[in-house]
């Protein structure tokens, strides 16, 4: 179990499932530098990413705003109008960020030279499923993001205390509301279910039990942070998984993170995020052993997954379907674009089935064959032609127009309400500024590609494949290529768009 | 030849793939605006008539979250519920009357005009035993109609699909949304799902080169055929793959499969939307556009048996009492509006729908303001030839009657089952739940 994978067996194809899986892959120029690397030291650059510094700054707002604070909590001596209104602009304001946010971490994921550690804090976004729908703080959610990626790889106990204080997941699972008097058992449950141990390894008295030791711990609105208060603790004697004591909430995860099946749960999980099926049983005892030998730190175990022989085993390697951010952003990375505006994205992922900081419920989202409905997929199909030849101007409250009525504080619906409507035509006008931001194709091909078929085809297989096209797919794309005449630029965009239309380019 | 909708440069096509789905919440008025392209090139509504397709047809509408019961239909004349609620307790004077004892969440109007117009049945007390306090295990057992203590691979109208529905169409189940709800999860998969008619389709520019047909959209085509052999017997490579499961073929097997569907039921979409009209006004919501979907099809003579469209939000563990209203209200809304379009249309005679949620809440309010996680809930079914008025017994709210802190159930959901696939679908319900569920009076 476990073993390395042999050099030899280390080449273009095994480097690029690595860097899908470990990242959010790449164009061949940067596959075909990792394969020059080895298999060892590939591993290495991307799980030793603390050596590569992380220039992306915060956010502007990301900082405490005393002042919007100030407002907000004189908001109490304010009218019932005024209140209403201070509270919507809030609303109107937080959603902004959001949009910011989403994009600002979708850059990351695009361009930032960590990619392991954006891939891992994707993975504790969608395992701690936190959603801004009803944390409604952007900055919260900025927050418990940037928890996500100082702990994405280090030690599971230490990430868990601090994910249970972090104020977006206090608001999320109420635990800001519980007290000792009347306990709230939505986090002290979720916590033992759905992020450590599973369903049937603890019993309802544990969650009741659990619950009364995390009481006092709660958020602060006025200081924007967690408090633990005394008085709201219930100091009384608990008995949690047989064990007896005057727990608190650190206690209680200590208690959890101790049990045999917290380990086998993460690590298990882990390896179904990262190879796209279930561990055998051998494989996932292996994991677990490894995981608790190493003293419950992820750093190891990853290294370890991504050494092994079992991760470029022929029934994991492209046999995962893309979630749609991967989708996303390995295919602005493989055809070498920039990412289309925040708002775009935003929508191109929801309808993929994807929102951002705002995982479906606190299971997070189903992985794999999960994601493919007959709706989702239409939309990947759809959505390709978005990236190929770039986005329209005018979508989403971009055009001239909506951003002036923004400024203005006006309503925002006029730019991203009529998509057919005259507000968003206007720029057709004589000297708009084309579609931005398709793909280039003198970029990503060479003259022989663009000027040979069954080159360029070849080409299209290596860089958004990785692999060959089946015979009869590889027919279709040279008949539609043929029947276009000779090579021109609208066939060739037209071709991309078709390998991103077929049911291959779903899974890598 | 008819004429293609078809967009006229590329820009503008481009703002219908992007914004396609973002106007389905964003702007409550995305379907009008859909129909009224489809609708040129609807060829009348008489055409459902003609095709013979006037089988009954249900509805499933799921109450995500947990809902809480006692809030929804409530015994505002009992002592023991207001002494476990001081705060969310809501009194006599407040709630709509349905007897001496109950009365519906002041929320509720539109549910208390179906109820009184004999087209509302309330199913008192469902559960099932040894409830399940979790969401998602909870969500999976009503789904797949299981006993609590076992996991059972298929959705319970997945096994109706594949006893009743066999080698008929994907489209046989419409799930409105952009998940495959478990429910729907069949040894032969079956059901689609959408949530935009006109983006539901390989676009194109629809500017193909002068003299071609548009040799794109025919390449596309091509390139998501599954072999025919291979999608006819799904013993073969094609293994048989539930909605959104566990997976015994390959990542890239489901892919195709679910790539062939989306084509043929594509297709069918396009022609069916475009025959209908609504004819009442929805709430602009995600469930108000949900079921206004779901009555164009109908109306425009989609040959599926089961809808399933999905409202979240029960989850109210803090401050319950305004959120709950106004997600009853939407649902009451909307459901009311979805009635009065299917009567217009001259449907409503074959629809019937159910709406149902994982569990109902403790019978104590909590610290926040809010119910924790439950057990038995009352149901709805509504539709014209239901058997409206109250159904079954309301469990005891007496302490000692309680089991931990929660209601036990007095029917089990099972039941109800047993009784819309025989009565309703006229499926024999044996087969399909592993066990004889005594039927009660719905239908």
């Amino acid at each position: 179990m476990l073993r390395p994978l042999a050099a030899e067996k280390w080449d273009y194809g095994s480097a690029a499932h690595l860097l899908n899986r470990a990242g959010f892959g790449g164009p061949p120029g940067e596959i075909e530098a990792l394969v020059a690397l080895g298999p060892e030291q590939a591993v290495d650059r991307l799980v030793n990413y603390e050596e590569i510094p992380d220039l992306t700054p915060a956010p502007e707002w990301a900082k405490p705003d005393p002042e919007r604070a100030r407002q907000l909590a004189g908001a109490q001596r304010l009218s019932v109008e005024e209140r209403q209104k201070l509270q919507r602009e809030e609303q109107q304001r937080q959603r902004e960020r959001l949009a910011e946010l989403r994009g600002w971490w979708l850059q990351r994921m695009a361009r930032g030279a960590r990619p392991l550690q954006e891939k891992m804090v994707l993975f504790w976004h969608g395992h701690f499923a936190t959603s801004f729908e009803k944390v409604r703080d952007a900055t919260l959610m900025w927050r418990q993001n940037e928890t996500f990626r100082r702990r994405a790889t280090g030690n599971w106990l230490e990430l868990l205390i601090e994910t249970a204080k972090d104020p977006a997941m206090l608001i999320w699972l109420d635990q800001a509301q519980s007290r000792k008097e009347r306990p709230n058992e939505n986090f002290a449950r979720e916590v033992m279910e759905l992020f450590t141990l599973g369903e049937g390894e603890f019993t309802e008295e544990d969650v009741a039990q659990g619950a009364r030791a995390l009481t006092g711990w709660t958020f602060d609105r006025a200081g924007q942070r967690f408090v633990n208060r005394p008085t709201w603790h219930d100091t009384g004697h608990k008995v949690i998984f047989g064990k007896e004591g005057n727990f608190d909430g650190e206690d209680f995860l200590e208690l959890i993170v101790a049990r045999p099946a917290a380990g086998r749960f993460i690590t298990r999980k882990l390896w179904r995020f990262f190879a796209g099926t279930e561990p055998s049983e051998e494989l996932a005892a292996a994991l677990a052993s490894l995981f608790r030998r190493s003293g419950n730190e992820f750093k190891p175990l990853l290294r370890a997954i991504f050494r092994s022989e079992e991760f470029y085993s022929p029934r994991v390697r492209r046999n995962q379907v893309k979630s749609p951010v991967q989708w996303l952003i390995g295919s602005v990375r493989m055809l070498e674009r920039e990412l289309p505006p925040p708002e775009v994205c935003a929508a191109m992922l929801r309808s993929m089935g994807q929102d951002l900081f705002a995982p479906p419920n606190v299971k997070g989202w189903e992985e794999g064959v999960g994601w493919i409905t007959t709706n989702t997929l239409m939309a990947r199909y759809n959505q390709a032609a978005v990236l190929v030849y770039g986005e329209p101007d005018g979508v989403a409250g971009r055009a001239p127009a909506a951003q002036t009525a923004r400024g203005a504080g006006a309503k925002r619906k006029g730019g991203a309400g009529q998509p057919g409507g005259a507000a968003a035509t206007s720029p057709e006008a004589p000297g708009a500024r084309p579609a931005a931001g398709g793909v280039e194709v003198k970029r990503i091909l060479s003259d022989a590609q663009r000027s040979s078929k069954e080159e360029l085809i070849g080409a299209l297989e290596q860089r958004l494949l990785q692999a060959r096209l089946k015979p009869e797919h590889r027919r279709v794309l040279r008949e539609y290529l043929d029947s276009q005449g000779a090579l021109d630029e609208a066939g060739i965009l037209n071709a991309i768009r078709l390998v991103m239309s077929t049911p291959e380019y779903q899974v890598a | 030849m008819k004429k293609e909708l078809t967009f006229q440069t590329r820009r503008e096509f481009l703002r219908h793939a992007v914004l396609g789905g973002a106007l389905t919440w964003t702007v409550p008025a995305f379907l009008a605006h859909t129909f009224a392209a489809l609708a040129a090139q609807g060829t009348g509504r008489r055409v459902q008539a003609a095709t013979g397709r006037d089988g009954t047809i249900l509805v499933v509408l799921q109450m995500a979250g947990g809902n809480d019961g006692l809030n929804t239909v409530v015994p505002y004349a009992n002592d023991e519920y207001h002494r476990a609620r001081p705060r969310l307790g809501l009194a006599g004077d407040k709630v709509l009357k349905l007897t001496d004892e109950l009365g519906l969440n002041p929320a509720l109007v539109g549910f208390k005009a179906l109820y009184d117009g004999g087209q509302l049945a309330i199913v008192q007390g469902v559960g099932y035993p040894n409830p399940n306090r979790s969401h998602f295990r909870s969500t999976e057992i009503w789904q797949t109609a299981s006993e609590a203590n076992r996991s059972e691979r298929y959705g319970w109208i997945g096994r109706y699909f594949d006893a009743a529905c066999g080698g008929g169409d994907a489209d046989v189940g419409v799930s409105v949304g952009r998940q495959m709800p478990q429910a729907f999860r069949a040894k032969r998969p079956k059901g689609i799902s959408l949530d935009n008619p006109q983006t539901y389709r390989f676009m194109t520019s629809g500017r193909p080169r002068p003299g071609q047909k548009d040799a794109l959209e025919e390449s596309f085509r091509k390139l998501n055929q599954v072999d025919e052999a291979a999608a006819e017997h799904p013993g073969g490579t094609l293994a048989a793959i539930g909605g959104a499961g566990p997976v015994d073929g390959s990542a890239l097997d489901f892919v195709e499969r679910t790539a062939l569907e989306a084509q043929v039921s594509s297709d069918r979409i396009r022609a069916i939307a475009g025959r209908g009209t609504n004819q009442a006004a929805y709430p602009a919501s995600n469930l108000g556009n949900s079921l206004r979907l779901v009555a164009r099809l109908i109306g425009g003579g989609m040959p599926t048996r089961v809808y399933y469209v999905s409202q979240g939000g029960y989850d109210t563990h803090t401050n319950q009492l305004a959120a709950q209203e106004r997600l009853l209200k939407d649902l009451s809304d909307s459901v009311q509006a979805f009635v009065k379009d299917l009567k217009a249309q001259g449907q409503l005679a074959r629809v019937l729908l159910m709406t149902f949620s994982e569990f109902g809440r403790r019978v104590a309010e909590n610290a926040s303001g809010g119910t924790d996680h439950g057990a038995a809930a009352p149901l709805f079914v509504v539709g014209e030839r239901v058997k409206a008025g109250l159904v079954g017994r309301h469990p005891s709210l007496a302490p000692d009657q309680l089991f931990r802190g929660d209601l036990k159930h007095t029917l089990d959901f099972r039941s109800v089952y047993a009784t819309l696939l025989e009565d309703w679908l006229e499926t024999p319900s044996l087969p399909l739940l592993g066990k004889a569920f005594p039927k009660i009076g719905l239908v």
